[in-house]
């Protein structure tokens, strides 16, 4: 914890060398990071392929989680917030998306940014009650902000179109129509290749240097300069329109919306899979989230028609969650880095983890719907 | 008055009844956070070992109460092996991985009794209180909202008392005062943790056992497909109990239940706009109450570091 306290003073000095490096060095390098990025997109463009249609469903369903995981990572893995409340700010955007587009005939390139925006009032009333609220008690406050929509909004059948919910169709821009699968996954993984560059430069700029400079002593961040309490709205506030976003495709994903997902955030299987993905992707770095998708959405979805399995992939989340958060807090970022020097220290070994990983997860899946 | 007094006698009683309900998951959440520095969001699904126990044991043919000792047992064990399991062992970490972890036990624990129940067309749930009216005066209520009622309350102050004057609840208390004092005065505070949480989850699967004779009656003691979600939500009224002794004053959070209990179920007599609104009520009700840090009314500073809170 001594040394976590230390990182806002270094920030100051950080900055200035980096601007220095700016002038010294125009033109743009590729990190590592770029290549990962770039590697993790060729990779997730070309998974759905031998599955089909159903493989780009699922792949569109793993992108738009990954996205509303996203508001996680800014919220909680920069700002250090505790907030159950993605799910629910997903579920207002998917809703205003569904009467946008179902009952009021509006463009989708409207109707999208108003679902987003629709958060902004319940993030802001979260934002200013996580001034005095911390830890344990924010996580409880948010709970409850989540339960309580989940019981008027989402049971507000004006809202929400009732049981049977609002059929939207997808657009078509000129040329594309986004009623077929392969091009609407492909607007999703601009869309993720987009809010994941985003949400990463957002770590290193001066509003996100603020968030873990709040998340590592709020004291000593406010000693800096820091405004404490705009930072946590802003939090607050970007978290909601990344999750209303996502909301807003997850809308146009599924084509019928119905509130019943979003009415009891806290037993709900699909708000239980947004947590566990973002924890066990990792969630302090954007990218996190993406992993997390992609390891646990692809199982969800395969398995669910059949029952026995369903119920046994709940199972298996959970156990994969506890042991992540016991010995791995970092999530799959961070097992990921050391299986990276495992391998380099012993190649043999570490080749055969990666092997092992991903024929149980890819293999598994396949061989499940080769069978069935 | 007299059209008044027959819905007031009745949604009193309801009110004690679920009142009490929570009260139990409340002082089972605050004897667990108290003594291990957790706050276990996965208390109502433990509580649900003990109802899918339950559930199949007594269509095998077991009279009910036995089923329902037998649930609590197993809950009890589930209790005791995530503390031994998981929770002892992080003792150290962030408050953030605590929560992410009790909602992963949670999960697992829902989804076990998803497992468990999930695959057949109907489950039939039995009753294990009788259901028939009682009159009180000329009112009838149906009576196992009053042994709910009285069964909880009996529990909830046989419990504060055996908590106040035992030899167990006095370590317990020092476990939870300061857990390093109560080592050295040689008080084995795992042990004492694991007895928390076993007593924790036995509160808890005991309010979800008597929250089941509504549901059966209700439903006419056929259902469908067994939905976990109406038990997940009664954490969030448990956890405003508990908020009113600050999440960790053992009495007040059993007033607390009452508050809850009974103002959920009065606003059914308000009108139209109001009785919709509950829920909201009861979250208006929560955020103020953590907006007034009640916490610092019932610990000290240090105790509360202690917490980690």
């Amino acid at each position: 914890m001594t040394t976590d306290v230390l990182q806002p003073v270094t920030t100051q000095p950080a900055e200035e060398t980096s601007s220095d490096e700016k002038a010294e060095r125009p033109r743009w390098r590729p990190t590592r990071g770029h290549l990962i990025a770039a590697a993790a997109l060729i990779g997730l463009a070309a998974l759905p392929i031998p599955f089909g249609d159903f493989g780009f469903f699922v792949g569109q369903y793993a992108l738009i989680y990954a996205i509303i995981g996203l508001s996680v990572v800014v919220v909680t893995g920069y700002a250090g917030l505790i907030s159950l409340m993605p799910y629910s700010f997903a579920g207002i955007g998917a809703i205003i998306v569904g009467v946008a587009l179902g009952s009021w005939g509006w463009p989708f390139w409207l109707a999208l940014p108003l679902g987003a925006v629709a958060t902004v009032p319940i993030s802001i009333l979260v934002g200013i009650s996580s001034v005095r609220l911390k830890g344990l008690y924010l996580a409880i406050a948010t709970l409850t902000f989540s339960n309580a929509l989940g019981e008027t909004f989402f049971k507000w059948d004006a809202a929400t179109g009732g049981a049977a919910g609002w059929v939207v169709e997808r657009p078509i821009v000129g040329p594309i129509d986004f009623s077929s699968d392969i091009s609407f996954y492909v607007l999703c993984l601009v869309a993720v290749g987009l809010l994941v560059w985003m949400v990463e430069g957002l770590r290193t700029s001066r509003t996100g240097r603020a968030m873990l400079a709040v998340k590592d002593n709020e004291l000593e961040a406010q000693a800096l300069g820091i405004n404490v309490y705009r930072t946590k709205l802003v939090a607050f506030v970007l978290s909601g329109l990344i999750a209303g976003f996502g909301g807003g495709l997850l809308a146009l994903l599924l084509i019928t919306v119905t509130p019943s997902a979003f009415q009891s955030p806290l037993a709900e299987a699909t708000s239980i899979l947004l947590v566990t993905l973002v924890a066990i992707g990792g969630m302090d770095r954007a990218i996190g989230p993406l992993f997390g998708a992609v390891a646990l959405v692809i199982q969800q979805q395969v398995f669910q028609g059949a029952e026995f399995f369903f119920a046994f992939v709940g199972i298996y989340a959970a156990v994969v969650l506890i042991v992540f958060m016991m010995f791995r807090p970092g999530g799959i970022v961070q097992a990921g880095k050391r299986l990276v020097e495992v391998t380099k220290a012993r190649p043999a070994l570490g080749l055969a983890i990666w092997a092992f990983v991903l024929i149980t997860n890819v293999g598994g899946a396949w061989l499940f719907l080769a069978l069935s | 008055m007299i059209t008044l007094a027959a819905p007031v006698t009745e949604v009193t009683v309801f009110g004690l009844s679920s009142g009490a309900v929570y009260a139990l998951i409340a002082l089972g959440l605050v004897l667990i956070y108290r003594t291990t520095g957790v706050m276990n969001f996965a208390q109502w699904a433990i509580g649900l070992i003990a109802l899918v126990m339950y559930v199949v044991l007594s269509n095998l043919g077991l009279p009910g109460p036995v089923a329902a000792a037998i649930g609590m047992a197993a809950a009890v064990g589930g209790g005791v092996l995530s503390y031994r399991l998981v929770f002892r062992r992080i003792s150290g970490s962030g408050q953030i991985i605590v929560i992410l972890i009790s909602i992963g036990i949670a999960q697992f624990f829902s989804s076990l009794a998803a497992f468990a129940l999930g695959f057949e067309q109907f489950t039939r749930l039995q009753p294990w209180l009788p259901v028939v009216d009682w009159h009180i005066g000329s009112v009838a209520v149906r009576s196992s909202e009053i042994i709910t009622a009285a069964t909880a309350i009996g529990v909830a102050f046989g419990f504060l008392l055996w908590f106040r004057l035992s030899r167990t609840g006095r370590a317990l208390r020092a476990v939870a005062q300061n857990r390093e004092a109560a080592m050295l005065a040689g008080i084995d505070a795992v042990r004492y943790s694991s007895i928390a949480w076993g007593i924790g989850s036995a509160l808890g699967a005991l309010a979800l056992l008597l929250v089941l004779p509504h549901t059966a009656g209700e439903q006419g003691g056929l259902i469908t497909v067994f939905d976990v979600t109406p038990f997940g939500t009664l954490l969030i009224p448990a956890f405003g109990a508990a908020l009113v002794g600050g999440l960790v004053h053992l009495p007040m959070a059993l007033v607390g239940g009452f508050i809850f209990g009974l103002s959920r179920e009065l606003l059914v007599l308000a009108p139209q706009p109001w009785n919709n609104l509950r829920s909201a009520v009861a979250a208006i009700l929560i955020v103020f109450l953590l907006l007034l840090r009640t916490e610092r009314f019932f610990a000290s500073r240090q105790e509360l570091e202690a917490l980690g809170g």
